[in-house]
C-alpha cells in the first residue's frame, strides 16, 4: 500500500456512513461509496465492500432505514436513508469523535525533547 | 438506551432467521451491481474491460469473506456455516476411521450401559402405572408401627383397617386396595386344568383408579359385601383375546376357577395389565370372595392378617401433607378402639409409584450403586476419547495453523473441533440407545421365572432425554479441551519450524487423564473382581442338597375342592405314575424348597430338659414324605428316614438336622428323644439326623430345623434323576394330566433353574459389576495403546539420537515400558486406595470374602501391570525398528 493512503480508522466507518447519510439524503451503497471517496481526495484506501457491513450494523441498530427504488439509471436498487434514532446517534458519535480527535491532537502536537 | 438497542439488534437478527435465503439473494445482488457500476466507472475513465473488472473487485475488497460476515452478523448462528462445519467433522472423522471408531465404540459402551441402567431406574421408580387416570394424585397408604423403622416395619392393611379407612378418610374420594400377591388358580376349562393367575381387589378399585372396561360392567361397592360374596369376574383385555378367542358373548357367561362358577360382568380396557405395575393377572374378582377364593376364613375379618395395599385418590385441594394428618388421627382412633393390634400403629402416605413405597429406596440404592459404577464407566470411556482426541489435535496443529494463517478465528477453529466432538458423541448415543434396549432385555432374562414379575422397559421420551442429555455433556467433556489445547497455536512458529508442537505442557496433561483413567479403572476392577469371586464363591455354597438331578413342580389338589381321601389318592397315584418313568431314580414330596420364599416355624422344647437347658427352641419346619431325603440328596447323619408305614399309620416320628441336634442335645445321641413340636399334646419322637443345610438364604449362619410328615394339601413334587433332569419336565406335566385331566403343575422346573432365584441378587451384581470391570479394562487398554503409540511417534527422533549414540533394542523396550509402567504405577496406588475405601459399600453383597482381600489387590496389580506391558508391546516394537538415520533426516 502507498504511503500517502491510510486504512479507515475501525468504527469510523459507521460514523462517515451516517454523516453521508444525513447530509445527502437517501442513497445506495454504490453513492455512498462513491461520496466517501470524493470527500477523501484519494486519502483513504477503502474497501468499498465494508460499505455493506457498516448499513447492515446500522440498519439493525435502528438507525438507517432502506426502501426498494429506481438508480439514476433505471435500475432498482436498495436506498438507505437515515432514521430520527440515527440523528440523535449522529449528534452522539460526532461529539465522542471531536473529543477523541481533539485528545489525539494535543497529545501529538505537545512539545517534547525528541 | 444499552437495552434498548440490545433488543432492537435481536429482534432484527431473528427476523433474518426467517428470512435467510431471500436476504441473502438481495445482499449478492447489491454487491453484484456495485461491481459492475465501479467496473462500468473504470471503463468509462479508458480502462479495458478486463482490467476494469480485476480494478473494481481489488476496490471492493474479499466478497466472499464479506458475504460470510454479513450473514454470521446478520442472525445469530449462520446454519450454513454449522452445516460446513458439520459436513467438514464429518469428513476428517472418516480421514481417520481407527480413532474415529474407537472414540464412538467407547462412548456408546459408556453411555448405552448407563442408558441401560437409567431404562430400569425409569421403569420402576420414574414412569407412572399405566392405566391409572391423573396417577399423581394417587398415594400409597401403609402401616407401621410409630417406633418402629426400617423396610420390614412397613405392612400392608388387614381387612378391617382397610374399611375403617375407606369409609372415614375425607381426604381421599376414594382409597381402593388389592391383593399384594396375585392367587394361582384352576381354571378348568371343558375337563381339562390350566393355570391362571387371579386378583381380589376391592369393588371400588375400577372406579377409584379410573380404569374402564372393554364391554360389560365394572365392579361397584355392591359387588363386594363381605356379608354377602358374590362369584364375579371382569377379565383381562389380553386374557379375554389370547385365551378366550375374544368371544363377543363372553358377558354372563362362567369360568370353573378352583372347582366354582364365576360369571364374567365384564372386560377390562385394553392395555391396562392390572393395578400393580409388575403383575398382569389374568382377572379380577371381589376382595369379598377371598374365603371361596383362596380357602382362607377369617381374611376378612382378621386384625392380625395384612394382606391389602391400597391407594387413594386425593380429593382435590388435599395435599400428601393434610391427608397424611388425617389419617394419623384416624389411626389414633382406631388405636383406641383396638389396642391390642393397632397399638402405635401409624399410616404413611407415599407418591404411587410402579415400586411401593417402602421398597423404593432398595430399588433407588441398588440402582444408584449402578449408575456410579456405570459413570465411572464413562468417565473412562471420556478420558479415552479425550486423550485420543488430543493426540489426533496435536496432530493437526499443522492445519489449524494454516487455517487460521487464512483467516480462521480461534472461537472458528473451537467450534470446528466442538462440533467434530458433538458429532462424535450424538453417533455414540445413538448406539447408545441400541445397546441399552437390548442389554436391559438380557438383564430382563435374569429374572427367575418363579418371581411372578413382568417389568415393561419402554424405551419412552424420558430414555431417550437422559441419553442425549449424557451423550451431549460427554462430547462437551471430552471435546472441549483438546479444542482448546489444539487451538492455543502461533500459526507462524508451527508453519515454519514444522516441529511437533505439543511439547512438555501437553504430555503432562496427557499423563495426568491417564493416571486418572487407571485409577478409576483399578477402582472398578477391584470392585468387580470382589463380586465375581464371591459369585463363584457363592456357587460353590453347598446349600445342602442335590443341584444337578432334580425335577421339581408345584401341585395343589386343594384348589379343586377335592376331599383329604381324595387329595392323599391323587398324589399316590402320582407317585406310582413318576417312578414307573424311564430315567427316575426315586421321588417324594415336600411342602415347600428349602430356599423357597415360603416359610413354616414353629419352636421345640425337650421336656426332660425343663429348667437346665435353653429349651423351645425357634426351628424351620418341612413337611416331607418317605424318600425326600434320598430323592434330595440330602445325608443321613444317624437313624433312619420316615417309613411308609408310619405315614399310613400317622405315627408322631420326625427327623430332626445337625444344628436342632447340637443346640439340644450336645455330645449326646439324638435318636429316640421325644420332644413337643409347638403347642402339640402328642410328643414326638426323633428318628434320625440329616446333615444341616441352607434354608433361607445361601449366606446363613446354620439353622435348626426339624422333618415331619402331615403334608397339607399344596405340595412340591421332586424327583431325582439320572440324567439331565431337563428332559423330564414335559413327562412329569404329561404324567400330572394323565392322573388328573383337572390338575396342572406349576413351576415344573429343574432343580439348578430354582436355584437362580437364591442366587438372584449375587448373580445380578456379579454379572452386572464384572461387566463394568470388563468394559473399564478393555477401554484402559485401548487408552493407554493410544497415548503409548503417539508418544513413540512423536520420540522417533529422540529414540533415533538414542539410538545412533549406542542404546540397543532392549533398552529402546525398556524406555518404552518404563514410561507405560510409570503411569500405571501411579494410576494403580490412587485407584487400590479409593477402591478398599468403597469396598465396604459392597461389603453386604459378598459371600465368603472380605472386601479388603488381600488376593484381591494382588489380582489387580498383576492384571493392570500385564494390561499395560500388552499396550506398551507393539508400540515399543515400533521404536526399536527405527532407523536413526531416517529418524534423523525426517526431522
Amino acid at each position: 500500500m502507498g504511503d500517502k493512503k491510510s486504512e479507515v480508522l475501525q468504527g469510523t466507518l459507521d460514523l462517515m456512513v451516517l454523516k453521508t447519510l444525513n447530509s445527502m439524503g437517501p442513497l445506495h451503497g454504490f453513492g455512498i461509496a462513491r461520496r466517501i471517496e470524493q470527500l477523501s481526495e484519494d486519502v483513504l484506501q477503502l474497501n468499498e465492500g465494508t460499505v455493506y457491513t457498516s448499513l447492515l450494523r446500522l440498519q439493525q441498530q435502528g438507525w438507517i432505514a432502506s426502501a426498494w427504488g429506481t438508480s439514476e439509471n433505471n435500475r432498482k436498487a436498495r436506498y438507505y436513508s437515515i432514521t430520527r434514532l440515527g440523528k440523535k446517534q449522529l449528534e452522539v458519535e460526532r461529539e465522542n469523535w471531536e473529543r477523541f480527535a481533539g485528545v489525539v491532537g494535543r497529545v501529538l502536537s505537545q512539545e517534547g525533547q525528541g | 438506551m444499552r437495552a434498548m438497542r440490545g433488543l432492537r439488534v435481536f429482534s432484527a437478527r431473528m427476523q433474518a432467521l426467517f428470512a435467510q435465503r431471500r436476504a441473502d439473494r438481495v445482499f449478492d445482488d447489491e454487491l453484484q451491481q456495485h461491481l459492475q457500476l465501479l467496473t462500468e466507472r473504470f471503463v468509462s475513465q479508458g480502462m479495458s474491460r478486463k482490467d476494469a473488472a480485476d480494478a473494481a473487485r481489488r476496490q471492493f475488497g474479499n466478497a466472499a469473506l464479506l458475504q460470510q460476515r454479513q450473514r454470521e452478523a446478520r442472525t445469530f448462528l449462520s446454519l450454513t456455516s454449522l452445516w460446513r462445519d458439520l459436513w467438514f467433522g464429518a469428513r476428517m472423522l472418516r480421514k481417520h476411521p481407527g480413532s474415529t471408531v474407537g472414540v464412538i465404540v467407547a462412548l456408546a459402551l459408556g453411555i448405552g450401559m448407563n442408558a441401560c441402567v437409567f431404562t430400569f431406574v425409569n421403569a420402576l421408580l420414574l414412569r407412572p402405572p399405566t392405566g391409572y387416570k391423573a396417577p399423581n394424585e394417587m398415594r400409597e397408604v401403609w402401616e407401621h408401627p410409630r417406633n418402629a423403622s426400617g423396610i420390614g416395619s412397613f405392612m400392608p392393611l388387614t381387612y378391617p383397617d382397610y374399611a375403617f379407612f375407606r369409609d372415614h378418610a375425607r381426604s381421599f374420594s376414594g382409597i381402593l386396595a388389592y391383593d399384594g400377591d396375585p392367587e394361582e388358580i384352576i381354571w378348568n376349562r371343558s375337563g381339562h386344568g390350566q393355570v391362571l393367575h387371579g386378583q381380589l381387589v376391592s369393588g371400588n378399585a375400577f372406579s377409584v383408579a379410573g380404569v374402564g372396561v372393554a364391554m360389560g360392567r365394572a365392579f361397584t361397592p355392591a359387588d363386594d359385601q363381605p356379608t354377602h360374596p358374590q362369584p364375579l369376574v371382569i377379565l383381562r383385555h389380553s386374557f379375554w383375546k389370547q385365551r378366550l378367542g375374544s368371544d363377543p358373548d363372553i358377558i354372563g357367561k362362567s369360568l370353573m376357577l378352583n372347582g366354582m362358577k364365576y360369571d364374567v360382568i365384564g372386560v377390562a380396557q385394553p392395555g391396562f395389565t392390572g393395578f400393580e405395575v409388575a403383575m398382569a393377572p389374568d382377572f379380577w374378582t371381589p376382595l369379598s370372595m377371598v374365603e371361596q377364593l383362596v380357602h382362607d376364613p377369617g381374611r376378612l375379618t382378621s386384625r392380625n392378617s395384612n394382606w391389602l395395599l391400597t391407594d387413594g385418590r386425593l380429593v382435590a385441594g388435599q395435599t400428601t401433607k393434610s391427608a397424611q394428618a388425617e389419617m394419623s388421627v384416624l389411626a389414633r382412633e382406631l388405636e383406641l378402639a383396638h389396642a391390642d393390634t393397632n397399638k402405635d400403629m401409624g399410616e404413611t402416605l407415599f407418591t404411587f409409584a410402579p415400586v411401593p413405597g417402602p421398597f423404593r429406596g432398595y430399588v433407588t440404592a441398588f440402582t444408584g450403586m449402578l449408575m456410579v459404577v456405570f459413570g465411572l464407566v464413562l468417565v473412562i470411556a471420556c478420558t479415552n476419547a479425550a486423550s485420543l482426541l488430543m493426540v489426533k489435535s496435536t496432530g493437526r496443529a499443522r492445519e489449524m495453523a494454516i487455517r487460521s494463517a487464512l483467516g480462521a478465528g480461534r472461537g472458528r477453529l473451537i467450534r470446528q473441533m466442538t462440533v467434530e466432538s458433538l458429532l462424535l458423541s450424538l453417533v455414540a448415543g445413538c448406539t447408545a440407545v441400541l445397546l441399552a434396549s437390548l442389554t436391559s432385555q438380557l438383564l430382563l432374562n435374569l429374572i427367575p421365572s418363579s418371581l411372578p414379575i413382568s417389568i415393561e422397559l419402554p424405551l419412552d421420551w424420558r430414555v431417550l432425554v437422559f441419553t442425549f442429555l449424557v451423550a451431549l455433556v460427554t462430547g462437551i467433556v471430552f471435546g472441549v479441551t483438546p479444542a482448546l489445547r489444539g487451538t492455543r497455536i502461533d500459526p507462524v512458529q508451527v508453519i515454519k519450524a514444522e516441529t511437533h508442537s505439543g511439547g512438555y505442557q501437553k504430555s503432562r496433561l496427557r499423563t495426568a487423564i491417564m493416571i486418572g483413567e487407571v485409577a478409576v479403572c483399578a477402582l472398578l476392577l477391584f470392585s468387580a473382581t470382589l463380586c465375581v469371586r464371591s459369585l463363584l464363591n457363592a456357587g460353590s455354597i453347598d446349600p445342602g442338597f442335590d443341584t444337578q438331578n432334580i425335577a421339581v413342580a408345584t401341585l395343589d389338589a386343594g384348589s379343586l375342592g377335592y376331599s383329604d381321601v381324595k387329595v392323599e389318592a391323587f398324589y399316590r397315584e402320582l407317585a406310582t405314575h413318576i417312578r414307573a418313568l424311564p430315567g427316575v431314580f426315586s421321588s417324594s414330596y415336600v411342602n415347600h424348597l428349602p430356599l423357597d420364599t415360603s416359610r413354616e416355624q414353629t419352636s421345640v422344647t425337650d421336656e426332660s430338659l425343663a429348667g437346665t437347658k435353653p429349651n423351645g427352641v425357634p426351628v424351620d419346619v418341612f413337611r416331607v414324605e418317605p424318600g425326600y431325603f434320598k430323592t434330595m440328596g440330602v445325608p443321613l447323619l444317624g437313624g433312619r428316614d420316615f417309613a411308609q408305614g408310619e405315614l399310613d399309620r400317622k405315627v408322631n416320628v420326625i427327623v430332626v438336622n445337625g444344628a436342632l441336634a447340637l443346640r439340644l442335645w450336645p455330645g449326646q445321641n439324638p435318636i429316640g428323644k421325644l420332644i413337643t413340636v409347638g403347642d402339640a399334646k402328642v410328643r414326638s419322637q426323633v428318628i434320625g439326623v440329616v446333615k444341616t443345610g441352607k434354608y433361607r438364604s445361601l449366606g446363613e449362619e446354620p439353622i435348626p430345623a426339624l422333618f415331619r410328615m402331615e403334608m397339607p394339601p399344596r405340595r412340591v413334587l421332586v424327583v431325582h434323576t439320572f440324567a439331565d433332569p431337563g428332559s423330564l419336565l414335559d413327562a412329569v406335566q404329561r404324567e400330572v394330566q394323565i392322573v388328573d385331566p383337572n390338575m396342572a403343575a406349576t413351576e415344573v422346573q429343574t432343580i439348578g433353574k430354582f436355584m437362580s432365584l437364591p442366587m438372584f441378587a449375587a448373580r445380578t451384581t456379579g454379572l452386572l459389576l464384572g461387566a463394568s470391570g470388563l468394559l473399564a479394562l478393555v477401554l484402559t487398554w485401548i487408552g493407554l495403546f493410544g497415548v503409548i503409540s503417539f508418544s513413540v511417534s512423536e520420540r522417533t527422533c529422540e529414540i533415533g539420537v538414542r539410538m545412533a549414540m549406542g542404546a540397543g533394542r532392549g533398552d529402546v523396550m525398556k524406555l518404552i515400558m518404563r514410561q507405560g509402567l510409570f503411569v500405571t504405577g501411579i494410576g494403580l496406588v490412587i485407584g487400590i486406595g479409593a477402591a478398599l475405601a468403597a469396598a465396604r459399600l459392597l461389603s453386604s453383597l459378598l459371600y465368603g470374602i472380605r472386601p479388603d482381600d488381600p488376593a484381591t489387590v494382588v489380582v489387580v496389580v498383576a492384571g493392570m501391570t500385564v494390561v499395560t506391558m500388552l499396550a506398551c508391546y507393539i508400540p515399543a516394537r515400533r521404536a526399536m525398528r527405527v532407523n536413526p538415520v531416517i529418524a534423523l533426516r525426517y526431522e
